[in-house]
This record gives C-alpha cells, sequence and structure tokens, in this order.
C-alpha cells in the first residue's frame, strides 16, 4: 500500500503543476487589458498614468514567467488574489459561496450513488419484467434530459403547480432540496447505466454460470461475486461522475439563484473577472485531482493485483 | 470450433431482445431524420416568420396560427423552434469536428511516435483531463468572452483529450497489424501507411463514438447556451430560447418547457441509436433471472 500511495503521489505532482500553468495563462494571456476595461465598465474616467499605477499595483507589468512564479507563491500561500469587479479578496468570497456547493454536491453525489446501484441492479438482472423495463426506459429518458429542464419542469410542477417550494428563494435548508433532487436523478441515470452495463458483463462469465449451478443464493452472488468484481470501475466512475456533479451544479445554482460558487464563477465570467474564475478552475480541478486520487487508492486498498491503467475508463 | 447458430435455435427471448434493439435503433434513426430533415428545411416548413414580432400576442396559448404559442415577444415558438434546428445541430456537429480535429493528429503522433512525444502528449491530455469538464469549458468561455464560438471552443478544448486516448488506443492496435508491419518494411511512407491501412481501420469505430457523443454534446452547448453562454438572443437555438423566456417562466411555464422538449427528443434520438448500435453489437449472454 505504501509505495503505491508514494508512486502515485509522485505521478501527480506534474499534473498538478500542469493544472496550475493552465490555471495561470487563462489569466496571463487575457486578451486586452482587465484593468483598462473595469475601468470602462465602471465608467470612470482615467488616465494612462493612473491605469499604469493600477497595473503596477496588480503585478501586471513585469513578464508572464515572473507573474507565474509570483502567482505560484501566492497560491501556496493560500493568497488567491483579489477580485477586479468588488475589490474582496477571492479567498473571503470563496469561503462564502463554498458551503452551498459543497452541501449541494455531496447530498447530490450521496444519493444519485444510492439509487444508482439500486437502478443499475434491477435492470440489469432481471431484464424481462414490467418493473425493470419501465425502469430501463425512465434512465434512457433521464439520461436524455437536460438539468436546466429538468429543474425547470419540477418548479413548474412542485413550486408553482402544488405550491410546496418557493420560486427562487433561497433561505434555509429545504430549499436546497429540489436542487438536491434535480442533480440526483440526472447523475444517477448515468451512473445507472454504468453499474447495469457492468453487471451484465459480470453476469456473462463463467464463474457466475458455475455458482448459479452450485446453487448458490442470488443474495450471495450478487453480494460476493458480482459486487465484488464491479467496484473497481464503478469507484474510478464515481470520482468522475462527482466531478460532472461539480460542473453541473453551476446549472442548478443558476436556476434556484443558490449563493455557490457556480454562481460566483457565472458572474465572474460575466465581468470579466479573471482571479474568481482562475480560482474557481483551480479549486474545481484540485477537488476533482482529489476526488480521482482517493478512488485509486480505494481500488488499490481493495484489489492490490490491479495495475494502476487496468481500471482508467472515462 | 465453429459455432453457427441458425434462427431456429434463437429462443424466443433472444428474439425479442433481437428486436428491441432494433426497435430503438429504428425509433432513434427516425427521430434523427427527422430533425435533418428540419435542419435543412426548417425555414420552408415553418408556419410564421422565425422572428416576426407580435407584441398583441405576446405569451398566447397555442392556437391556429401559432400552433405552440407565442413567447415573450410574441413570435411563434414552433417556428422558432423549426429554424433553431439547423443552428443547434451545427454546432453539436462542428463542436464534434473541431473535436475530432485535435483528437485525430494527436492520437496519430502520440501512438506512432511512440517515446517521448507518446509521454508528453499524453501528459498534456491529463491535465486536460485533470478538471472537471463543464468547469474547463467554462475557464475557456470566461476567458473568451461569451459567444457561441467560444462555447464551441470551450467544449472542444474540454472533451479533446478523452477521444485522443481512444484513437492512441484504436491507433496502437491498428499498427500492430502484420500487413502494416509489412508495408512498413517495404518501405512505404509513414504518410502513406496512415493514409491507406490506418485511418480506414480506426475511423469507423471513431466516427460511432463520435455519433454516440453527440448526445452529450447537444446536453453541454444548450446548457450553457441557457446560461447565457452559448448562443445569443435573438438567435433561435434552444437552450437560448429557455433561457430567453426565463423570466416569463412563472407566468407561462409552458413557454419554457417547449422548447426543452425538443432538446430532449434530439438527445434521445442520438441516444437510442447509440443504444441500438451498442446491442446489436453485443454478443454477451448474461445469466438472468
Amino acid at each position: 500500500m505504501k509505495p503505491f500511495v508514494f508512486k502515485r503521489t509522485l505521478s501527480g505532482i506534474p499534473t498538478l503543476f500542469g493544472m496550475t500553468l493552465i490555471g495561470f495563462l487563462i489569466i496571463g494571456l487575457t486578451p486586452g487589458d482587465p484593468i483598462e476595461m473595469e475601468l470602462r465598465r465602471l465608467g470612470v474616467s482615467f488616465t494612462a498614468e493612473q491605469v499604469e499605477a493600477l497595473r503596477v499595483e496588480y503585478g501586471l507589468d513585469k513578464p508572464l514567467i515572473q507573474r507565474y512564479f509570483i502567482w505560484l507563491l501566492d497560491l501556496f500561500r493560500l493568497d488567491l488574489g483579489t477580485s477586479i469587479a468588488s475589490g474582496r479578496p477571492v479567498l473571503e468570497l470563496f469561503k462564502e459561496h463554498l458551503p452551498i456547493t459543497a452541501t449541494l454536491s455531496v447530498l447530490a453525489f450521496v444519493s444519485s450513488l444510492a439509487l444508482s446501484l439500486v437502478l443499475g441492479t434491477v435492470t440489469a438482472v432481471s431484464q424481462r419484467t414490467s418493473v425493470s423495463t419501465s425502469l430501463y426506459v425512465l434512465t434512457m429518458f433521464l439520461v436524455s434530459v437536460p438539468s436546466f429542464w429538468l429543474a425547470l419542469f419540477l418548479l413548474a410542477v412542485f413550486a408553482l403547480g402544488l405550491g410546496w417550494f418557493k420560486l427562487l428563494h433561497f433561505g434555509n435548508a429545504q430549499d436546497l432540496i429540489l436542487p438536491v433532487i434535480t442533480l440526483t436523478l440526472g447523475n444517477a441515470a448515468v451512473m445507472s447505466r454504468l453499474v447495469r452495463e457492468r453487471i451484465i458483463a459480470v453476469m456473462s462469465e463463467d464463474y457466475i454460470r458455475l455458482a448459479i449451478t452450485k446453487g448458490l443464493s442470488r443474495r450471495t452472488i450478487l453480494g460476493r461475486h458480482v459486487l465484488k468484481s464491479i467496484l473497481p470501475p464503478l469507484i474510478t466512475n464515481w470520482a468522475i461522475s462527482f466531478g460532472s456533479l461539480l460542473g453541473g451544479s453551476v446549472i442548478i445554482e443558476n436556476i434556484f439563484n443558490l449563493p455557490g460558487l457556480g454562481q460566483l464563477a457565472l458572474q465572474a465570467i460575466a465581468e470579466r473577472d479573471f482571479a474568481i474564475l482562475q480560482a474557481y478552475l483551480l479549486f474545481m480541478g484540485l477537488v476533482f485531482f482529489l476526488a480521482n486520487f482517493a478512488a485509486d487508492l480505494t481500488n488499490h486498498w481493495l484489489m492490490p493485483q490491479l495495475k494502476e491503467d487496468d481500471h482508467g475508463v472515462r | 470450433m465453429a459455432y453457427v447458430d441458425s434462427a431456429k435455435s434463437i429462443p424466443l427471448s433472444r428474439a425479442t431482445q433481437l428486436l428491441r434493439g432494433r426497435t430503438t435503433f429504428f425509433l432513434g434513426g427516425l427521430f434523427l431524420c427527422f430533425f435533418i430533415v428540419l435542419a435543412i428545411g426548417g425555414e420552408a416548413f415553418a408556419p410564421n416568420p422565425p422572428n416576426q414580432i407580435d407584441l398583441l400576442h405576446r405569451l398566447s396559448a397555442p392556437n391556429l396560427t401559432y400552433p405552440l404559442g407565442t413567447d415573450h415577444l410574441g413570435r411563434c415558438i414552433l417556428s422558432r423552434l423549426m429554424t433553431g434546428t439547423a443552428l443547434s445541430l451545427g454546432t453539436a456537429l462542428t463542436t464534434a469536428g473541431l473535436i475530432l480535429a485535435i483528437a485525430l493528429p494527436v492520437g496519430l503522433l502520440s501512438a506512432l511516435c511512440k517515446g517521448w512525444v507518446d509521454a508528453v502528449l499524453m501528459r498534456i491530455a491529463d491535465i486536460f483531463l485533470a478538471f472537471p469538464m463543464l468547469v474547463f469549458a467554462l475557464a475557456i468561455i470566461g476567458y473568451l468572452g461569451a459567444s457561441l464560438t467560444s462555447a464551441v471552443i470551450g467544449v472542444a478544448l474540454a472533451w479533446w483529450p478523452s477521444l485522443a486516448r481512444l484513437v492512441r488506443t484504436l491507433t496502437l492496435e491498428a499498427a500492430s497489424k502484420e500487413y502494416v508491419l509489412a508495408s512498413r518494411q517495404c518501405g512505404q511512407k509513414p504518410l502513406s501507411i496512415i493514409g491507406r491501412h490506418i485511418l480506414p481501420q480506426i475511423l469507423p469505430p471513431l466516427l460511432v463514438v463520435l455519433s454516440l457523443e453527440m448526445a452529450g454534446l447537444l446536453l453541454v452547448l444548450s446548457s450553457l447556451s441557457f446560461l447565457g453562454l452559448g448562443a445569443q438572443p435573438p438567435a433561435a437555438e434552444w437552450g437560448a430560447m429557455l433561457n430567453e423566456a426565463r423570466p416569463f417562466f412563472a407566468e407561462r411555464p409552458s413557454v419554457v418547457l417547449a422548447p426543452g422538449i425538443v432538446i430532449i427528443l434530439a438527445v434521445l434520438s442520438f441516444n437510442l441509436v447509440g443504444e441500438g448500435i451498442r446491442f446489436q453489437l453485443d454478443k454477451r449472454r448474461p445469466y438472468r433471472w
């Protein structure tokens, strides 16, 4: 286990380094001068000297390479810079907006995990019953539904129609119910298709036939044989779907008007506030990186005989 | 061992399965043809001009002149949906083309040059893969400024690495075939080996995968337009139409939901075709209770 952890950490370092480079370039190669653009947006009259002074203040006058290393050092000190639009430190803004996104993604992740295992198993194991067929059609439909449409549909039914929830309102935990349900349904449908696919693959193996011929009970076969061999690819996939939840929460936060990181990023795009955008990209990348890392470690712990590349499914 | 499955020996259950695979394929194909016809002749079939504003009939219910009702500016929703087909599907197709244009050379180079070229290219792909796809696309769009072009570029940049890896795997397999080795030993030029022997092997599976990815591309691109980051109003892109109608959601939910159903149908048809193909290729016979 230990050498594996070491090796995996070591191989992750260049990736992390590359991620910071991409994150930096997105701001470093900005088309147009962000300071001038911001001043123009605010409608303030300015002179060339004032712009130059601000450029020096934000460190935009130095060469790109030098700026990268200064920026990297700041990053290690958790100094993410200042938002040009609001003048507040990015870290502060992040601390404000993170809880919503974190709650949303973690809740949706856990519930879609449970739901996808049930859906996938039922649709794979009993293929010709009416229940599994209708579930299969349902997942097929859910996979094809854009999350924003599903969110609006749920809002139309439960908020406008039945009046159970308030429209575009965020105040307490209750307002997170519909967003979590929306994220869960879409994600569970995607995940359940892989569960189904893996179970069908395993159930076609000879050793399962043998187990059935031996007269083992369904529960033993599913629990001991099937689950064990479908887990590694699923765990890899779970990390990836956590990443897509992080991305997907942008859409959901936007529709339900939740003050999360996604909303912050969208606002940053509109205001061309690159410090926030950069921090958003890097933070999400880091979380996704850690999720993949955790998945690899779990897989190694479950099945040390698996090679690193054997389950690189995407 | 030669094993021939005669038609008579196929059990009934298997026959229905085959039918199911075919039906999904057929159904999806039918929808797709419908959409392609709409994309080509959308303007001609539309009952009203798509951008004709009729302020007297704002947000009206479906009627004879406006079969699906009108939006907040009194424009015919059905006509807009029909004329928007070309833009929505065309955008997804362009993105797919762009992805292929990046992934194909990278994958080929990586597989054929091996060594450090392979290592560097795959490292770069890894770095791109290290970000959640939509988050990366958002960052690129933020960098370029919100427009349909930047949405296409953003999605393509977020999407190419997984396909490049596939190209690499397929090429490695294709290049190890004995006749490819033979033609190399005969002194054929690398480029002509790629054109004559490798591309014909890898393109069919690649195009199948890419057409399956169309469903995902449609979803992502319409989501971006919905967020106001892709197609901009008054373009009749499906996602952008939903975005434009959002302020009137509480007033008339159907104005927002109707364009969405077209997106669902389009994505579904790609998914159905993909499912049908997969079903036909699936030779496994899992045990079922």
